[in-house]
């Protein structure tokens, strides 16, 4: 029995008539302490995936197990950490925290509570700014902010959804270093959805690829073989890494391919002119960005 | 030192402060409302004289918006007692309208009301009657004049409209004795038509009676019946002509009185009598006069009524009327000596040939939906007028020796003598109140 | 300095709260903060907002004189000050009454001599003001006389020449009708001209003696500056001296010290003459004793019954619109907050909702009043109406039903912004927010305390700022119709009234209640700003 398992699950929307199935079919399962990161293009469901492991969605078909037992509903066992922070924005960090804490520990004294609190901000060192709002903070210390209030539920299973995907390039590399560090610490089971190649492979001891939705499901999973801990400054020279990384970048090159010619032909007759682009040039699609980075040898990340 | 100076002030205050007889007082801290007319004057005299205080009384006089809030206040003792039209009470008592048990012992004053007409009217009726048109046209002007204006309406499908302050007002039965004095329906009041309109050749509506001179520059009537200022002020402002007093309709008619509800008067017996002294001597010091005849307190009347929280209009409108003169136009300035009247002619007793006069007139326009027998109008009367509280608190009065003897009818029945004063010579007997109902041509009549 | 530097910010974060942002740029300036900017900033918000007034008063002043009816001229902005001095002066006479009433010893020795002296230098005024009235009057009846007595001789004259013109012509038509003959169509034909020629005739005779007529009545009623000048004199005196007479009535005879004093020597001296009784007298004036010390307490214990004044008047409506408001957004929040948690219940709700929202606070005063009598119809035996005239602070603002009347049709008229924004605050609460609250597995009302309100207050206070603003425009209508003490009943009291200067008071009010009504409005404006969170809805 594993001790967070995906049984057949699938998802769908809309009326029966119009139905979108968005994930199909998973099968997944995550034993106790492993860290899992789930890798997907933008748009394949991966929140849909992780809404079921926390609880907050239930699956059309199929079921979620935790410990052998259906999931029933959102909790502090199963902490999530959002997308896009989700902190309160009218508390401050020290309160969001609080929050979560009072909830977790109703039997603290006042000052037990004020100690975890401060254990917690500290452990994302944002002990300096624990009196801010959260719209006072850059975005950085907001999802440290976030994960801090994930932490001090002191969840089973942390579930970490694109946590840092909103970072620049050494904003998100702390913050990895910090999210292993406290999992080398405070052993616990992660599941964490990314876009990014390098940050699976540095971060999980498995990798679990999305393919393109719809009808998204999880591809055949990628064992990361690296001792811990593991030194991102030499990782680069790590043929493990290397082979891993071109592998895991083939798979999804191909799937984006696929996914293309699979792509029904519009039956519609188009005038013969091509459409122009009014979009902002500075929308930038997650994955192919990283990708693009991830995919070249020569630029180190 | 100090104690030097106080007592001989003390000394000449003692006597004055002190009434002779001290009431037990049930409650000396009382709320009086009224109406923004100039025959309120009793109840502000009697605060601002000190009448009220010498009574050990601290009254607040607070004015009320219209007749009908007057009233509610009244039966909710938001209000402890208030400035009503003499058919208020009587209305209240028998139920029409508002229904509550309201009394009254002192009478406030006789007269004071005026019929103003628009500016156009008057031409009208000066056409039609030639001796109208002059700077000083002789009284009293019936409304002979106005009858050939009101069927040339009827004929063009439009009625006169006209404005009095409230259903059971002096106003509402004056103005509509003065129409059919001459041969106009006012119209009649019946079960389903409780605005007055069924048969009318005139319409009569409600309107309060500050509003009076705006509403009729404003052309929604043609005419109206009211206190004093407000026929001063349609001469002053140039919008219309007053064209007869009350008191061509009706000499010495009964206008305002001071009600109190049942129940109040009930709970406060002392307090009552004590309100009513003072009551009295206000009104014998508005219609003080010196040895030729001469009112010589009305103009500070006058001056005190012209305050923003009492009747508030200018003292220059006030005074006319107040000091015994009346301006029916501007070339036209008479004087009225008994325009206003508070004191004299027994005026501020509690008349039930008063109170019966109403009745007949609440009767005779459908008010009073059904006949009633003789002895109803009278037994009526007795439930709203309180002679007795009025004389308990006269002979208080006469034993502090602060009034005189002659000026209370201590020995009445009740019963005003008959008189024909009126402007259709009709007499009227408060002892035969069918009899006089029955004696008129517009109107319900019963078989005795 | 460093003091002067260290306030600058919580100095500009202060004004930026409170809204006041106009204020900014001086402080900026006054730090040497980019001087250029902050004198052009100072002109746009400052000096073209002084000088736009400045346009409208002089307007205002260019215009009141244009616009006249019979029942009064709109009044120019001095009459309007003039007026807003006369509110002043009323108040504090009663203020001064009130105060001699109270006084004692030596206070009320001096406060005397003060009026004595005040009023003999006025007395000889009133016999001049007086006179100046009387004069200017006759002037003014001369002037009018110049005017008037041509053009009534012009008018007997016209009105007897056509008299006879008219009873000529008749003479003439029922000649010509003499002469018609049976048949001769021809002849009654014209025989009708003419009398049609006759009665269009003296229609226009009727019409210029009508417009002559009313030429005379124009220029009787022209009114003079003078003699309102004089009247306004001859007011101010009079009202001097008639409030100094009182005065030292209320220092002396009336004075709550002096009556005391009085009366307990009164009872003294009949104490002494008890002892000198037995038998029924004795008993008789035992009584007479008892009912005098009973009368002294009340004596000491009595107040002034001071009359309203519009202050009083303003801060007991400021005291009513509260309290409505309080009541409004006591029913208006929980059922807002429902409203947006279950849109069954919003289903239930709308139609009250949609219906009760247009009704006039005309309409909902008669039936408030209805129900505050039915449940407090007699306030002198009412339990918590006698409370609150004893309660500290609000007891002198005498809280009686029509009070709270007038507060609960405020609260009806004006709970509806605030139910809507609640019920919508509370429905569009970010979904992210509610999912931590599920993942805390947060209970009923912890989520409601700890998420929901939170998220929604920004919107709610948005609602409640509009639900004060209405409350405030609906007050005075409400007011104005219970005869509840306050603004609206002071307007209606001065429409009453119809003074010279009424209209101008009225203007004053105008003032008054603008006034009033933006800082309520800026106090909402700051506990907005003070709840409001970034990303929020409604920030303003």
């Amino acid at each position: 029995m594993s001790y967070l398992e995906l049984k057949d699950v699938s998802v769908s929307f809309g009326p029966a008539s119009n139905r979108t199935e968005v994930l199909s079919n998973l099968n997944l399962k995550v034993e106790e302490n492993e860290f899992v990161a789930v890798i997907g293009f933008s748009g394949a469901g991966k929140s849909t995936l992780m809404s079921l492991l926390a609880g907050l969605q239930e699956p059309t078909n199929g079921e979620v197990l935790f410990k052998g037992k259906p999931i029933k509903g959102p909790g502090p066992d199963l902490g999530i950490m959002f997308q896009n922070y989700s902190l309160l924005p009218w508390l401050s960090v020290n309160d969001n925290v609080k929050l979560a804490v009072n909830k977790v520990f109703p039997e603290l004294s006042k000052k037990e509570v004020d100690e975890k609190i401060h254990n917690y901000v500290e452990m994302v060192r944002l002990d300096h700014a624990g009196d801010k709002k959260p719209h006072e903070l850059s975005g950085g210390m907001r999802q440290r902010a976030s994960l801090a209030r994930t932490l001090s539920l002191d969840p089973e299973v942390l579930l970490l959804d694109e946590p840092l995907s909103a970072l620049d390039a050494l904003t998100r590399s702390e913050l990895q270093d910090q999210i292993l560090n406290i999992w080398e610490r405070d052993k616990r089971t992660v599941v964490m959805i990314t876009n990014d190649v390098d940050e699976a492979v540095l971060m999980a001891d498995r990798i679990v690829p999305l393919t393109m939705g719809p009808k998204a499901t999880l591809a055949d999973e990628f064992i990361v073989n690296m001792e811990r801990p593991r030194d991102r400054h030499t990782l680069n020279d790590h043929p493990e890494f290397m082979r891993l990384k071109a592998e895991i970048t083939r798979f999804m090159m191909n799937l984006n391919k696929e996914a293309k010619s699979l792509a029904k032909p519009v039956n519609t007759s188009m005038p013969d002119i091509a459409p122009k682009d009014f979009t902002v040039p500075s929308g930038r699609p997650q994955f192919s960005r990283n990708f693009k980075i991830s995919a070249s040898p020569s630029t180190p990340s | 030192m100090k104690k030097r100076l106080i007592i001989p002030i003390i000394g000449l205050l003692a006597s004055a402060s002190l009434p002779a007889e001290t009431l037990d007082l049930e409650k000396d801290s009382l709320k009086f409302g009224f109406i923004k007319l100039t025959d309120c004057a009793p109840i502000v005299i009697a605060k601002e004289k000190g009448f009220f205080e010498d009574e050990g009384l601290q009254v607040e006089v607070i004015a009320q918006p219209n007749w009908k809030t007057l009233l509610d206040n009244v039966i909710s003792g938001e209000l402890d007692g208030a400035h009503m039209l003499s058919g208020q009470p009587i209305a209240a008592t028998i139920g029409f309208g508002t229904k509550a048990h309201i009394v009254t012992a002192f009478t406030m004053d006789l007269n004071g009301n005026g019929i103003t007409v628009s500016n156009s009217i008057w031409e009208q009726m000066q056409e039609n009657d030639p001796r109208l048109d002059s700077p000083t046209p002789p009284h009293p002007i019936s409304a002979e004049a106005l009858k050939p204006i009101v069927e040339e309406k009827l004929d063009d499908g439009e009625k006169l409209q006209m404005g009095m302050v409230f259903p059971t007002s002096t106003h509402n039965y004056e103005l509509r004795y003065w129409l059919a004095a001459s041969g106009i329906n006012p119209g009649m009041y019946t079960k389903s038509d409780i605005g007055g309109r069924t048969d009318a050749q005139v319409e009569l509506s409600v309107t309060p009676p500050p509003m009076m001179p705006a509403t009729l520059e404003a052309g929604n009537i043609q005419g109206y019946c009211v206190g004093e200022p407000w026929n001063q002020a349609a001469v002053e402002k140039g919008i219309g002509v007053p064209v007869t007093t009350n008191f061509d309709i009706w000499k010495n008619n009964p206008e305002k009185v001071f009600g109190v509800s049942k129940a109040w008067a009930d709970e406060n017996p002392q307090t009552y009598l004590a309100v009513t002294k003072a009551l009295i001597l206000a009104g014998q010091w508005l219609d003080e006069t010196d040895a030729s005849g001469k009112l010589v307190n009305r103009e500070e009347a006058a001056r005190i009524l012209s305050r923003p929280d009492y009747v508030g209009a200018d003292y220059d409108v006030i005074k006319n009327s107040m000091t015994g003169f009346f301006l029916f136009q501007k070339t036209d300035k008479r004087e009225m000596p008994d325009f206003n009247v508070f004191y004299k002619y027994h005026c501020t007793y509690p008349w039930y040939s008063d109170g019966i006069w109403f009745l007949t007139q609440m009767r005779r326009w459908g008010q009073i939906t059904e006949a009633k027998p003789k002895d109803w109008y009278l037994e009526t009367a007795k439930e709203v007028y309180k002679p007795e509280i009025y004389l308990k608190a006269a002979q208080l009065l006469l034993d502090e020796d602060k009034i005189k003897k002659e000026d209370i009818p201590w020995d009445s029945d009740g019963f005003k003598a008959p008189t024909t004063e009126f402007i259709d010579g009709i007499e009227y007997n408060g002892k035969e109140p069918i009899k006089y109902l029955n004696s008129h041509k517009i109107g319900n009549k019963d078989s005795e | 300095m460093k003091i002067l530097s260290s306030i600058k910010y919580p100095l500009l974060k202060a004004i930026d709260i409170s809204g006041l942002t106009f204020l900014s740029p001086v402080v900026r300036l006054c730090y040497g903060e980019e001087p250029s900017v902050q004198l052009k900033k100072i002109g746009q918000w400052i000096i073209i907002p002084v000088a736009a007034m400045l346009l409208f008063i002089f307007a205002w002043n260019a215009g009141s004189g244009l616009i006249k009816t019979k029942a009064g001229t709109l009044p120019t902005p001095g009459e309007t000050a003039d007026a807003l001095g006369s509110i002043n002066t009323f108040a504090d006479r009663e203020d001064l009454k009130k105060e001699a009433y109270n006084l004692t010893g030596e206070e009320r020795l001096a406060a005397l001599a003060v009026a004595e002296a005040q009023l003999a230098s006025i007395t000889p005024k009133v016999q001049e003001t007086t006179d100046a009235v009387a004069q200017a009057k006759s002037e003014h009846e001369k002037s009018i006389a110049v005017v008037v007595e041509p053009l009534e001789k012009n008018y007997d004259e016209l009105k007897e020449k056509f008299s006879q013109a008219q009873d000529k012509r008749k003479q003439e038509l029922e000649s010509v009708s003499e002469t018609l003959v049976i048949g001769d169509k021809a002849s009654y034909t014209k025989f009708l001209d003419l009398v049609k020629a006759n009665e269009s005739q003296t229609d226009a005779e009727k019409t210029e003696l009508s417009s002559l007529k009313a030429a005379i009545s124009d220029a009787r009623n022209d009114k003079s500056k003078k003699v309102a000048l004089a009247l306004s004199m001859q007011t101010k005196v009079a009202e001097e001296k008639q409030f100094l007479e009182k005065q030292i009535e209320q220092l002396t005879k009336r004075n709550r010290s002096i009556m005391v004093e009085s009366a307990e020597t009164n009872i003294s001296t009949t104490t002494e003459e008890l002892y000198q009784l037995t038998g029924a007298d004795a008993y008789k004036k035992a009584r007479s004793i008892a009912k005098d010390e009973s009368r002294l307490e009340k004596t000491i214990e009595s107040k002034y019954a001071q009359p309203a004044t519009l202050w009083y008047q303003v801060r007991r409506s400021i005291l009513c619109v509260f309290t409505g408001f309080i009541i409004g957004a006591g029913i208006a929040i929980p059922i807002g907050i429902l409203c947006g948690l279950n849109s069954t219940f919003m289903a239930a709700m709308t139609p009250f909702i949609a219906i009760f929202k247009p009704v006039s606070p005309i309409v909902w005063l008669p039936i408030a009043l209805i129900i505050v009598g039915g449940f407090i119809p007699d306030p002198e035996n009412n339990a918590v109406i006698q409370w609150l005239w004893k309660a500290p602070l609000i007891d002198i603002y005498k809280i009686n039903p029509a009070f709270i009347a007038s507060a609960i049709t405020v609260a009806l008229c004006s709970l509806w912004a605030t139910l809507a924004n609640t019920a919508l605050g509370v429905a569009s609460i970010d979904k992210d927010h509610m999912n931590v609250a599920r993942v805390l597995k947060l209970g009923f009302w912890s989520r409601l305390f700890k998420i929901v309100i939170p998220s929604a207050l920004p919107l709610i206070f948005a609602g409640l700022r509009i639900s004060l603003g209405v409350g405030w425009m609906v007050l005075i209508a409400a007011e104005l119709l219970s005869s509840s003490e306050g603004i609206g009943k002071f307007v209606w009291d001065q429409f009453n009234n119809g003074a010279s200067d009424s209209f101008a008071k009225m203007m004053v009010v105008v003032f008054v209640v603008g006034f009033v009504g933006l800082i309520l409005d800026r106090i909402m404006i700051v506990f907005q700003r003070l709840v409001s969170f970034e990303g929020s809805k409604a920030a303003i």
